[in-house]
């Protein structure tokens, strides 16, 4: 069978530098700072839907606790950034500690007075976790809901802590550090250019890494496990080994996208780690097409940009076309939006929607 | 929280008393998850619109006690028969279509539970409302060893009342057979001419109903939020998984993790007693996927 533009390698590539380098020239050509920093906060979004569609999408992995390593990563630059705003000699520690009746400075917030440790821990702490997780649930051929409902329990118990520690996270309130973040002496504007070219290098490197190494042997391997583990298994590939490996990346990613969430919005709060963010993100990946990491960018970009820019009249019942525009995908569109670029393409549909059905299916 | 009282020292009757907190609390996850044990077991659809399913219930007694003024044990049943109606019409709207895609009912099913909450802050506002507890349960047992509300003693009742109902509709009736047949083997069940599709529809309607009769509690105990459902999915989820998807696998599971809850509550506070139970049960899941009860299933 010939092979449509959509599946063709080089047409993919030519693709995603495209629609970076557009996403790229964004600053070029809107002087606007709000609107510089609403597409960063899209853009980290995206990261976040693109760490769903690795796990899910290319894993078969329905992971609901995308949100902990954002959230936790969240915390860490928070945490770093806040030190950069203190000073060892005379205000060591942070005014909402001091409300909170606590006097001296937790170990836990030590090392963040280096900010190359501070950012090293943001996004290894949460790397290690979902390592750990991953060994935890995928040694013991954890699968299908079960893996959702792991992870939807391990989210809901750091959501608790997040919340309730109050005197080391600011509990509610959540932190919200004094100065932008800093960096070899420049203070990068969350409203600036250089933060949003910050987090669409991040997007970039991280998206076209992944799917890099999904072309790569072991993607390919984690697609076949994806379609049945079983029989990966009996090939003689070590499952758990490589599910290991993808969650831990797709945390990575995730972590990543928390640390540039704080960059651009200079506050995180337990809502970071709550459940709606993480379904969220699956619904980002699964509207634009869990299948492709371009459709997962896509996805996010588009409920996002389209919850934003929708009137207040219709702001109301948004959550109302959202569910709508859910259950429809769901019900109608299992690969999403890129679903039918492909179609356009392909002009017969190369696996027609039967078939993907039947493949979710034996998936599920 | 202050750091310096972190623990709370032993004492004999106080703990004795968070072991009947702990029976409170084991009966309201009783009562929330018992629906999603019927579905889940049932059909396998993971339904994320439990806990708005349990909502509705809160609400539509509310109207009831509001507008009608109908008695509040009455509102229970009634509670039952509207949400149980409404997961009728949801089953056979949404549900049917996605059956053998679990991971898709959960998306879809979360869908729709965006649109109840929706639905229903439009309706009734985001003020808090609350059902007013009847007379004959506004009192307050204080024995030595004992502080519990009257409502919290009549939700432990109707807990037991409804696991009753529910065995006894599971094993005594033919409705039951049916139920149970569907569910070790759907194709078998229907070539022994069971009406697979009329068994799953009925069963989400009770399914449903049974969050209903929960939320008509709920709203009793607690203030009325479009999203107070999110409060019990969590809880009633893990209460199912942990006891294996099954009814005595549920009860089970809830009267120790609300007594475990209860017990590390007890000694910390309920936040962190929280973050200690979820990651036991994560623990307990990697080693026993297949529940408190279950025998080892294939594994897959």
């Amino acid at each position: 069978m010939k092979q449509s533009l959509y599946q063709n390698r080089k047409a993919q590539w030519a693709a995603y530098l495209a629609v970076f380098a557009l996403l790229a020239m964004v600053p070029l050509y809107f002087d606007n700072p709000f609107v510089i920093n609403q597409i960063a906060r899209y853009t980290v979004m995206a990261m976040l839907a693109v760490s769903v569609s690795l796990v899910w999408g290319y894993g078969g992995i329905l992971s609901l606790g995308q949100g902990l390593a954002f959230g936790l990563a969240g915390y860490g630059m928070a945490m770093t950034m806040q030190m950069q705003y203190q000073n060892p000699e005379t205000d060591p520690i942070p005014s909402f500690m001091l409300t909170n009746e606590l006097d001296y400075l937790p170990w836990l917030w030590e090392p963040f007075w280096s900010t190359p440790v501070g950012l090293f821990l943001t996004l290894a702490v949460p790397t290690a976790i979902f390592m750990g997780i991953g060994i935890l649930m995928f040694q013991a051929r954890v699968a299908g809901v079960f893996v959702a409902i792991m992870t939807l329990a391990i989210l809901a118990a750091w959501y608790s802590m997040a919340y309730d520690m109050q005197p080391y996270t600011a509990g509610f309130n959540g932190i919200s550090p004094p100065l932008p973040f800093q960096i070899f002496g420049y203070l990068i504007d969350p409203y600036g250019a250089p933060a949003f070219w910050i987090c669409v290098a991040f997007l970039a490197l991280l998206t076209c890494g992944a799917k890099f190494l999904m072309q790569s042997k072991f993607g390919l391997v984690v697609q076949s496990i994806r379609d049945d583990a079983e029989r990966a298994r009996f090939l003689g590939y070590n499952v758990a080994y490589y599910q290991v490996l993808l969650f831990t990346l797709s945390g990575f990613i995730a972590a990543s996208a928390g640390l540039c969430w704080v960059m651009v919005v200079q506050y995180v709060s337990p809502t970071s780690l709550e459940l709606s963010l993480s379904i969220s993100a699956v619904v980002w990946a699964a509207v634009g097409g869990r299948l492709s990491l371009m459709g997962a960018i896509l996805g996010a970009f588009l409920v996002n940009g389209i919850q934003s820019y929708m009137g207040d009249e219709l702001q109301q019942i948004w959550m109302i076309i959202l569910g709508f525009i859910f259950i429809g995908v769901v019900l109608f569109l299992p690969r999403g939006l890129i679903g039918v670029v492909e179609k356009i393409f392909s002009g017969k549909a190369a696996t027609t929607d039967a078939k993907v059905i039947a493949q979710v299916r034996e998936v599920a | 929280m202050s750091v310096n009282d972190f623990w709370t020292p032993f004492e004999l009757y106080s703990f004795l008393n968070a072991l009947f907190i702990g029976l409170s609390v084991a009966s309201i996850w009783l009562v929330a998850a018992l629906g999603l044990t019927i579905i889940y077991g049932t059909m396998g659809v993971i339904n994320m619109a439990h806990g708005e399913f349990i909502m509705l219930g809160a609400f539509s007694t509310y109207v009831f006690q509001t507008q009608l003024g109908v008695p509040f044990i009455v509102c229970i049943p009634l509670a039952f028969i509207v949400v149980g109606l409404f997961g009728w019409v949801i089953e056979r709207l949404l549900i049917r279509s996605l059956y053998n895609r679990p991971l898709d009912t959960l998306l879809a099913t979360w869908g729709l539970s965006l649109i109840l909450i929706q639905v229903v802050r439009l309706t009734f506002g985001a003020a808090p409302l609350y059902v007013a507890v009847p007379a004959w349960l506004d009192f307050q047992v204080d024995l030595e060893i004992l502080h519990l509300s009257g409502l919290r003693l009549f939700i432990m009742v109707v807990a037991v009342l409804l696991v009753v109902l529910t065995w006894y509709l599971m094993y005594r009736t033919t409705w039951g057979i049916r139920v149970r047949a569907v569910m070790q083997d759907k194709e078998m069940a229907a070539s022994f001419g069971i009406n697979t599709d009329r068994v799953y529809s009925i069963t989400f309607a009770y399914g449903a109903g049974l969050a209903g009769a929960a939320g008509a509690m709920f709203g009793a105990l607690k203030t009325l939020f479009p999203d107070m459902g999110s409060g019990y999915i969590v809880e009633a989820f893990l209460v199912v998984v942990v006891g294996g998807i099954q009814l005595a696998g549920s009860v089970l599971s809830a009267l120790i993790l609300g007594q475990l809850n209860s017990i590390f509550s007890y000694f910390t506070n309920d936040t962190f007693a929280r973050f200690v139970l979820f990651s036991l049960i994560v623990i307990f899941l990697r080693f026993r996927p297949q529940g408190l009860l279950t025998e080892g299933l294939k594994r897959r």
